[in-house]
């Protein structure tokens, strides 16, 4: 077996990386762009429990929370999928450091536009999906890009909640075959390749969204 | 009846008087440039007259409505106020015409095509209908003031509010601007004009008012306060004003 097959035998878990990586990027984004927008929006009885939920979430690790939702909740008589329990450990995980990323491209926003809107006649809601959010969004590529490539190098722990993502596939193959060596430089490889094709996407869309002189990329 | 009536206006800040009884009147179709040292209260002013600020006390009459009751739906006035900024304050992610037609679209549900036209009549007005498609970073100074005010008039407002439009522009840039404050004082448009520039305040001919810690020190025709005034803070103001500007006044 040459190391070309041993990529095309990896290649087969490829997909379930991408999904996990994929669906739990998503999840973040919306739990960091929920998190960040009711900062922005400053309602006060809200901020104590956006801080605790950061904090608290920040500080799990990936493994411990999957476990927990994984294993612990169906203590409680609650199954959880494997893929969901995924997006609900590295997924929120990922949305508290997201909510983070969004609220400081928030705090990049010039002031002067939201007091412009806001003498227009506008909403504070109004104002901020119109105003905040799509500049908002730009600010945040490069944080984003961080988050997302985080979120990849996490993806491997869904081997211990048994989808078979290119991790899964190394264990079972370098068992067999007993070259772990060059089976597992092959997963290095693989996951690079994702990494490359993953960044080069946003980007693409960064660029397909660009406004001359908003940001520095 | 005037379009505004300002009576013992007072907004309290950090335990100091910004503004200390401010009265005055604008008149349908009337321009009035509001001078005054740094301090003196003048962008306050403005805030409080679109509730950006709230005064202590006074009262604000508004086409005949008293805008400072607790009940008065602060949108629909600023709305009826288009406000024209010292920085611009474009924003910054959409392009010239996209600048106009946003208020159009979400604050008047215009469609997009009906947003697209009026905004464009504005831009032509303001001579800036050829860049369009331009985001702000790509205009100048004064293109970026002309979109500025071409997005508050696309509103129909019932007056203009200008808070210093003139300064952060070069002379010349400035002297666009100006150029602009008389077409639409020919046209009638009601305007009220927060200024350090002394070259506006001359060019633009209407009745200044003269601020000073918080109170309206006099009113009058841009001429009397030019010249040898009685008091010596306006005359020492005026002839201050005109000394940090001499390098740039000089040309003609």
């Amino acid at each position: 077996m040459d190391f070309l097959q041993i990529l095309a035998l990896l290649f087969k878990g490829t997909g379930y990386t991408l999904m996990v990586t994929v669906a739990c990027s998503a999840t973040g984004m919306v739990v960091g762009l929920a998190i960040a927008m009711l900062y922005r929006l400053d309602w006060r009885p809200l901020q104590p429990l956006l801080r605790t939920f950061t904090y608290v979430f920040r500080g799990l690790p990936v493994l411990v929370l999957l476990f927990i939702v994984f294993f612990g909740l169906p203590n409680l008589g609650l199954r959880v999928p494997p893929l969901v329990s995924m997006m609900l450990s590295l997924g929120v995980i990922a949305g508290a450091y997201l909510g983070e990323v969004f609220r400081g491209a928030f705090d990049s926003v010039d002031r002067n536009e939201v007091l412009a809107a806001e003498a227009m006649g506008m909403s504070r809601l109004q104002v901020l999906l119109h105003i905040e959010l799509p500049q908002m969004l730009r600010f945040a590529v490069p944080g984003m890009i961080n988050e997302f490539t985080t979120v990849l190098k996490y993806s491997p722990f869904a081997y211990t909640v048994g989808i078979p993502d290119v991790m899964k596939e190394a264990m079972a193959l370098s068992a067999a075959t007993l070259r772990g060596v060059e089976i597992y430089l092959g997963v290095g490889l693989l996951y690079f390749a994702i990494y490359k094709i993953l960044v080069s996407a946003v980007w693409a869309l960064e660029k397909r969204y660009r406004v001359p002189g908003l940001t520095g990329h | 009846m005037p379009l505004l009536t300002v009576r013992n206006l007072i907004m309290t800040y950090e335990g100091r008087n910004a503004l200390d009884g401010v009265d005055f009147d604008l008149a349908e179709g009337e321009l009035k440039v509001v001078m005054g040292p740094s301090g003196s209260g003048k962008s306050t002013l403005l805030r409080c007259l679109n509730r950006l600020a709230t005064p202590t006390s006074g009262q604000v009459i508004f086409q005949g409505e008293d805008i400072l009751r607790p009940d008065t739906d602060v949108r629909a006035l600023r709305q009826r106020i288009g406000f024209v900024f010292q920085h611009f304050a474009l924003y910054r992610h959409l392009t010239a015409l996209q600048n106009v037609t946003l208020g159009l679209r979400k604050l008047r549900g215009m469609s997009a095509a009906e947003a697209d036209e009026r905004a464009r009549q504005e831009l032509r007005r303001m001579n800036m209908v050829e860049h369009e498609r331009k985001y702000p970073s790509q205009l100048s100074g004064g293109q970026k003031q002309r979109v500025a005010i071409a997005r508050a008039l696309a509103m129909d407002p019932a007056v203009l509010f200008f808070d210093e439009p003139t300064s952060a522009l070069d002379p010349l840039m400035a002297r666009e601007v100006v150029n602009i404050l008389q077409q639409l004082r020919r046209d009638g448009v009601s305007m009220l004009c927060v200024t350090h520039d002394l070259y506006l305040a001359r060019a633009v001919g209407g009745r200044l008012l003269f601020l000073d810690q918080g109170r309206i020190l006099l009113e009058g025709n841009a001429e009397d306060l030019f010249g040898e005034h009685a008091d010596p803070r306006v005359r020492a103001f005026f002839r201050q004003e005109r000394e940090e500007r001499a390098p740039t006044e000089a040309a003609p």
